[in-house]
C-alpha cells in the first residue's frame, strides 16, 4: 500500500502514482485508490456523457482503452485497467479527471489551473488545455520559483479563512516541444503515456506544504481591442471567471454544489485578487511574460 | 414553422468561406440586434475540431489521449451535443467526410441531420492558405495536393484544436460530395459573392431554418465584407492564424490569377483537373498529372 498527499489530502492507494507526493502511512486516510472490478454502466444513472455516468454520489469514468474509474462521495477511487495496460498509464487519469471529480464531490474549490510559490506566497495559473500553463509554470520554476501543482489547482481555507494553495504532485508534465525550447531534458523523468511525447518533468524545488494564495492569472491572447498587459479584474467578474476556470465546471454543476463553490470563491477573492495575464504565445516571448509577471507578483508583496 | 432540430454541419477544405458563412449565421441569429460580434459568434455550435468543447463533454484531457482514440470518440460527443438540445445548431468542421479508426462514420451517426458544404476554386484557396499561415504559395500548394494532409497533427506539442484529417483537396471534396448517409447542399463560394443573398436562401431553405427575405437581407448587410474588416480592425479576430497578416483580406474570387505562375497553376489543376471540372471551375492549362513531390509533403 503507497501513502501521498494529495491536494492536501491523506490517500492510501493501491497503486503506484509515481508523481505524487509520498505521505505518512499513519496519517487518518481522507481518500482510497484500490483496484477493482469497475462495471460498464452504472444503474440509475441521472447524468451520463459519452465517457461517463453519474448516480448518486458515485462517479463512472471510462477511458476507452485504458480503464474504467468508479469514483464514490469524494473518498474513494476503484480502478479497473483493461487487459494489456499499465497502471502507470492509467495512473495520470487518477490524478487527473478522477481525482478532479473526486475533490468537486467534496464541494473543494478545484481551479483548472498550475501553481508556485516564491517565499511565502503563491500565485495560480488559470486557462484552458494547451494555454501553456505548464509551459509558463517550468519557465517560472527554472527562475527561482517552487513547483506546486501542474493541473488541478484545489484552493482550501485555513483556520483564518485564507486561502491556501494545495499541491497536487511533485512533478509537472510538458510536452516534448517545450521540454526542447526550456532545455530541460536532464530533468525529464519518464512519459506520461507510453504512447505520448509528453513527460513528468522534476522542478528541483517542490513546495509540499499548503502556501498562502497571493494572485490568481488568467492567460489570454492579445487583439487589437485588449493590449498585452496585467489587469485587475473586477470583483463580481472575478467570482463569474472563477467559476469558469473550474475544473470541469460542467461537472461541478451537474452534482449541485455551486452554492458551496461560490461561497468558498468569495472568501478566496476576499484575499487574493484575480488579473487577465495578456500574453502573446510562443516560446519566443516566453522569458519576457516571466519578467513581467514576476515583477507584477512582487508590487503585489510590497 | 419549427426548425428541425439536430446537428447541420457547414463544411469545407480550409479557406473556402466557411467563416464568412457562421457569420452570416450568427447575425441572423442577432436580429435586430446586430451586428455579430465576430469574437462572439454565436451560431449556435462552434467548430466540430474544439478541443475545449471536447473536453467539456467527455470530461477527460485530449492532452492524455491518442488522436485516434479522440476520433474514436468524437461521434459520441456529437451525439451528445445534440442530444443535449432540441435547437438547430450548426457546426463548422474542416475534417474530411471519414471513419474512425473503428470503422464509424465521423459525422453521420451522432444526431447529424445534413450538411452545407463550400467549396472554392482551389487555385484562390492556395493564394488564401498561403498568406493565412504565412507559408509561401509552393508549400500551400504542397498541402491542398497531399493525399494525407491534416490539421493540429503535432504531437510534440499539443495543437489548440483536435487532429483533423482532410485528405487532398479533391479527396476532401469528395468525401462529403459522394457520402450517402447525410444530405447535402453544395454552395460555391464564388457563387456565394455574386449572389449572397439568394445562395444564403437556399441553403437555409434545404436546413429548413425558416428566415423572412428582410431577415437575411439585414443579417448579409451586417455581414458585408467591408464591415468584417473594420471589426477585425478595431478588435482583432481570435480565429485568425497568423499573427501578423488580418483574416478578412480580400474575400474575392478569382485572385490568384495574378498571384501563381503557370508552373503553380499547372500543379494544381495537373492533380484537382476532373474534381474542379466537375464543380465547374475551368481549367487554364491543358491538365497533367501531378508530380510526386506534390504528394507527399504536407504543412
Amino acid at each position: 500500500m503507497h501513502s501521498y498527499i494529495i491536494s492536501g489530502l491523506h490517500v492510501s492507494s493501491e497503486l503506484e502514482l509515481s508523481g505524487a507526493i509520498p505521505g505518512d502511512a499513519h496519517a487518518p486516510i481522507d481518500v482510497s485508490i484500490r483496484r477493482s472490478v469497475v462495471p460498464m454502466t452504472l444503474d440509475g444513472a441521472t447524468a451520463s456523457g459519452p465517457t461517463w455516468e453519474m448516480a448518486g454520489e458515485i462517479f463512472l469514468l471510462r477511458v476507452p482503452r485504458l480503464a474504467r474509474f468508479g469514483i464514490t462521495a469524494g473518498r474513494d477511487i476503484a480502478v479497473e485497467v483493461e487487459p494489456g495496460v499499465t497502471e502507470r498509464d492509467a495512473a495520470c487519469f487518477v490524478l487527473g479527471t478522477a481525482f478532479g471529480i473526486l475533490l468537486h464531490q467534496r464541494g473543494a474549490l478545484v481551479l483548472h489551473g498550475a501553481a508556485v510559490a516564491k517565499g511565502s506566497r503563491a500565485i495560480a495559473i488559470c486557462g484552458p488545455n494547451g494555454a501553456g500553463k505548464s509551459t509558463l509554470v517550468a519557465a517560472l520554476c527554472r527562475d527561482g520559483c517552487s513547483f506546486i501543482t501542474d493541473d488541478i489547482c484545489a484552493v482550501g481555507l485555513d483556520k483564518h479563512r485564507q486561502p491556501m494553495v494545495l499541491p497536487d504532485g511533485k512533478h509537472l508534465k510538458l510536452w516534448k516541444e517545450s521540454i526542447e525550447w526550456l532545455d530541460l531534458a536532464d530533468r525529464q523523468v519518464e512519459a506520461v503515456r507510453t504512447s505520448l511525447e509528453k513527460y513528468y518533468i522534476d522542478p528541483s524545488d517542490v513546495r509540499g506544504q499548503p502556501s498562502p494564495l497571493s494572485a490568481i492569472y488568467v492567460l489570454c491572447e492579445p487583439r487589437p481591442s485588449r493590449k498585452a498587459g496585467i489587469n485587475a479584474v473586477a470583483l463580481p467578474d472575478a467570482m463569474q471567471m472563477l467559476d469558469y476556470e473550474s475544473y470541469r465546471p460542467a461537472f461541478r454543476v451537474k452534482i449541485g454544489r455551486k452554492p458551496e463553490m461560490l461561497a468558498h470563491a468569495a472568501a478566496t477573492l476576499g484575499h487574493a485578487k484575480v488579473f487577465m495575464l495578456v500574453r502573446p504565445r510562443g516560446f519566443e516571448h516566453l522569458q519576457e511574460t516571466v519578467m513581467a509577471l514576476r515583477a507584477h507578483w512582487d508590487s503585489l508583496e510590497r | 414553422m419549427k426548425t428541425p432540430g439536430g446537428i447541420v454541419w457547414i463544411a469545407s477544405f480550409p479557406k473556402s468561406g466557411s467563416t464568412w458563412f457562421r457569420i452570416f449565421l450568427s447575425n441572423l441569429t442577432a436580429g435586430e440586434n446586430g451586428p455579430a460580434d465576430i469574437n462572439n459568434l454565436d451560431e449556435r455550435g462552434g467548430i466540430a475540431s474544439s478541443r475545449e468543447g471536447f473536453e467539456a463533454v467527455t470530461m477527460l484531457d485530449s492532452g492524455l489521449l491518442t488522436c485516434d482514440d479522440i476520433d474514436n470518440l468524437r461521434p459520441r460527443v456529437y451525439a451528445a451535443i445534440a442530444g443535449d438540445t432540441t435547437e438547430q445548431r450548426w457546426f463548422k468542421v474542416h475534417d474530411a467526410y471519414t471513419l474512425t479508426p473503428n470503422g464509424e462514420p465521423m459525422f453521420s451517426s451522432c444526431g447529424a441531420r445534413a450538411a452545407v458544404y463550400l467549396v472554392r476554386d482551389p487555385r484562390d484557396v492556395a493564394v488564401s492558405l498561403a498568406y493565412h499561415s504565412n507559408t509561401t504559395i509552393d508549400h500551400a500548394i504542397k498541402f491542398l495536393n497531399s493525399t494525407d494532409a491534416a490539421l493540429c497533427r503535432e504531437r510534440k506539442g499539443m495543437p489548440p484544436q483536435l487532429r483533423q484529417k482532410l485528405h487532398c483537396w479533391t479527396g476532401h471534396v469528395s468525401s462529403w460530395l459522394d457520402q450517402t448517409d447525410l444530405p447535402i447542399h453544395t454552395l460555391r463560394y464564388e457563387d456565394l459573392l455574386a449572389d449572397p443573398i439568394a445562395c444564403f436562401s437556399a441553403a437555409l431553405r434545404f436546413a429548413e431554418r425558416p428566415a423572412t427575405p428582410a431577415e437575411i437581407e439585414r443579417a448579409m448587410y451586417n455581414a458585408e465584407f467591408t464591415k468584417l474588416q473594420r471589426q477585425e480592425e478595431e478588435k482583432g479576430f481570435a480565429e485568425r492564424m497568423s499573427r501578423t497578416a488580418p483574416f478578412f483580406r480580400s474575400g474575392g474570387a478569382g485572385g490568384w490569377r495574378d498571384k501563381l505562375t503557370a508552373e503553380q497553376i499547372a500543379r494544381i489543376e495537373g492533380m484537382h483537373a476532373p474534381m474542379m471540372q466537375r464543380l465547374g471551375y475551368e481549367l487554364s492549362l491543358v491538365p497533367r498529372s501531378a508530380t510526386a513531390n506534390d504528394q507527399m509533403t504536407a504543412l
